[in-house]
């Protein structure tokens, strides 16, 4: 959401002598914000969305043994065209290691991001409000494993002064059961929730999505430590490996935290997304192995149900879409397919019936993609899992940015993260440089001096 | 989707604080509709009965000094300890329809919501405390409770400020009540225009929040269920296993 510039026009000049309190006077055009949702495909608690120019991606990376130090590193790339150093990376932070970094999420309040690494379970979180072109590391959370016995944090997806964390895998068999830690904004550990085994669950784990409104999270399913860190063309080799992913998603009452039905989605369902569309209440996601969308949506009496609406290229080629954005308005949905390297349009008018529009090799190999809340820009980045992403000249790491007029994508941008000697470009989060808090010094500091 | 009903309260009960919140909301309605206020957020799901569910022990409340409508300074603790607390930050001049107003009426809703229950009454209290000590002195609080401050019906509404910004910035930073600052686009100077989003914090009588409504959760049947299944955890009657 935009920054409520407007009602600045209001603000009357007060004498100095109020600066000494910038907090308070500042509060005098305070204007709460009501939080729907964020930029296209996060946590609708998190607040500030970005509906103009974002300033900055942040690029989660995993390190490569003997390229720049081998460490997973948040990466700041400048991709405001207005910028001087639009395209260039403004910097990295190392964190000491390489543990397959893989997503990030951002805490309600946006000041800070969460990161995890699925292979040593460290979650990591940056300070991204303090200076948003600067990102800082300031606590390294150690404790999932011993508190829960997950392993492999993946999703964080933000609550109220909260974060939980979808696991992929466990302590003890490294196999595909495993759950959620929530902790609070502080890093401090306060729950866990097991993913359902009863009543058609098989346990596992892969992405969050939230309906508030309707008081229902929803769940999807990937796979264990054992199949995530296997080489992909061993795995696929592997009958038993194979038959050890998620086909299921489950319906969460959310304020009790209680799984109350699970759907069967073959395929493993990856990312969830809900409609941001007001009054909407589907979510879409796209399945790895069976490359078919399926739609989540209450039936006429009100219980959730699974629907196949789509397919993703030839199923038997298995293209393996591996992540999904959609528009603010609900009616269109981009899709990574890692194998083909394609970016997809699905045109979802009719959600019941996604039709593909258009689509554009954007890379050798492709996986995440996301969109400005105007949908003009799509960012797509290159790496799935190490031990997953292609060889040789096919393993292209990078960022491109490409502009969307609704008919085709044109790229404008490219940072080769093998060139930079940065490592595999997995996770992007928008910043932005309006992302400053009062209770930051040099913004409390700049406030009180501009009074 | 079903629910099984609590135990916390007998249909008979559970059909009389039905009532009072629908009389509530359509006063709050005609209200509405006068001043051009908004809805307080209306029920789209069946929210699980009181006593079926645990409320995480999200974080200690942060320490620290805040005034009463009269100008006394105290410990924050002194209105968080003890009852079952509903805090909220606010700021009096603030006029977005979907923030404080919002708040204020929710507040309302279930102040009048649990004076109608006995059992409630006094293990309950609400609080709302200024963004904004400069304005929002302790006479402009007291302005701004009305009749509340004094508390005719059993319930206690609190109106608190901070003395200082020094006093103010480690209740909202340990709140986790974020304030963000603009900046101008022209020139990329932080502005004067601040914003925040409205979070409304349940806190039991230890002084742990247990629950953190933003403006989607802020629906009094869902806060009343909250308060009735702390309780119900204080009696040892919950089902549910104490996080």
């Amino acid at each position: 959401m935009a920054i409520s510039t407007h009602l600045s026009k209001s603000f009357a000049v007060r004498p100095l002598a109020i600066a000494a309190a910038s907090i308070a006077s500042a509060a005098l055009t305070l204007a709460p914000l009501t939080v729907r949702a964020d930029e296209t495909c996060n946590s609708p608690y998190i607040s500030k969305l970005i509906k103009g120019q974002e300033d900055y991606v942040y690029v989660w990376t995993l390190g490569i043994d003997g390229l720049g130090d081998g460490h997973d590193k948040l990466v700041t790339i400048d991709v405001n065209p207005k910028s001087k150093m639009f395209g260039k990376v403004l910097g990295s932070v190392s964190v000491g290691g390489r543990g397959e970094a893989h997503h990030m999420g951002y805490t309600d309040d946006r000041r800070f991001l969460w990161a995890g690494g699925l292979d040593d379970s460290k979650i990591y979180v940056f300070d991204v409000h303090s200076n948003p072109a600067k990102p800082k590391l300031v606590k390294t959370i150690a404790d999932m494993v011993a508190k829960t016995g997950f392993v492999g944090p993946h999703t964080f997806y933000a609550l109220p002064g909260r974060m939980m964390v979808q696991a992929l895998s466990n302590d003890k068999d490294h196999g595909g059961v495993t759950g959620m830690a929530i902790y609070n904004n502080k890093g401090d550990f306060i729950a866990k929730h097991d993913m359902p085994t009863a009543n058609g669950g098989d346990g596992y784990g892969y992405d969050i999505g939230i309906n508030p409104g309707k008081n229902v999270m929803l769940t999807s399913s990937f796979t264990g430590w054992n199949n995530y860190m296997m080489d992909l063309g061993k795995l696929v080799k592997d009958g038993e490996a194979m038959k050890k992913f998620g086909n299921t998603m489950a319906i969460w009452d959310l304020k009790a935290m209680k799984p109350t039905k699970v759907l069967n989605v073959p395929g493993s369902p990856l990312e969830i997304r809900w409609s941001l569309n007001k009054g909407d209440n589907w979510a879409i996601t796209a399945s790895a192995l069976t490359s078919k969308l399926t739609l989540v949506k209450q039936d006429d009496k009100g219980e959730w149900q699974a629907k196949e609406v789509g397919t993703i290229g030839d199923p038997s080629k298995i293209p393996l879409p591996v992540d999904i954005s959609i528009t603010a308005n609900g009616k269109g949905l981009w899709v990574n397919t890692f194998m083909d390297g394609k970016t997809r349009y699905f045109d979802l008018s009719d959600p019941n019936n996604a039709k593909q529009t258009y689509e554009k090799v954007t890379g050798k190999q492709v996986n995440m993609v996301s969109q400005s809340w105007d949908g003009k820009r799509v960012y797509i980045t290159s790496s799935l899992l190490a031990n997953w992403d292609k060889k040789g000249d096919d393993n292209e790491q990078f960022v491109r940015l490409f502009h969307w007029d609704g008919k085709e994508l044109v790229q404008k941008m490219e940072v080769d993260f093998n060139k930079e000697k940065l490592g595999r470009a997995h996770h992007m989060k928008f910043g932005s440089k309006k992302m400053r808090t009062a209770f930051d010094d040099g913004a409390s500091q700049t406030l009180a001096a501009a009074q | 989707m079903r629910f099984e009903q609590g135990e916390g309260a007998t249909r008979s009960q559970r059909l009389i604080l039905q009532v009072t919140l629908l009389c509530v909301f359509l006063t709050l309605a005609c209200v509405a509709s006068a001043h051009e206020a908004p809805a307080v957020n209306k029920l789209d799901f069946v929210p699980p009965a009181p006593g079926t569910y645990a409320l995480d022990r999200i974080m200690p409340v942060p320490e620290g000094n805040v005034l009463d409508v009269d100008g006394k300074r105290a410990p924050l603790a002194q209105f968080t300890r003890d009852k079952i607390t509903l805090l909220g930050f606010i700021y009096t001049s603030c006029a977005d329809a979907g923030g404080c107003p919002m708040a204020y009426q929710v507040f309302n809703a279930l102040k009048q919501a649990v004076a109608g229950k006995p059992e409630l009454r006094d293990k309950v209290r609400l609080v709302s405390l200024s963004f904004d000590p400069l304005r929002d002195t302790p006479e402009v609080m007291k302005s701004y409770g009305g009749s509340h401050v004094k508390n005719k019906d059993g319930v206690p509404w609190y109106f608190l400020t901070t003395k200082s910004k020094q006093d103010l910035l480690p209740l909202v930073e340990g709140f986790g009540q974020d304030v963000q600052v603009a900046v101008d686009e022209k020139t990329g100077r932080v502005s004067r225009t601040l914003s925040h989003v409205l979070k409304v914090f349940l806190i039991d009588r230890e002084g742990q929040t247990r629950e953190i409504y933003t403006t989607s959760f802020l629906i009094p049947e869902v806060v009343l269920n909250d308060i009735e299944t702390l309780l119900m955890e204080e009696a040892g009657t919950a089902k549910a296993a104490k996080r």
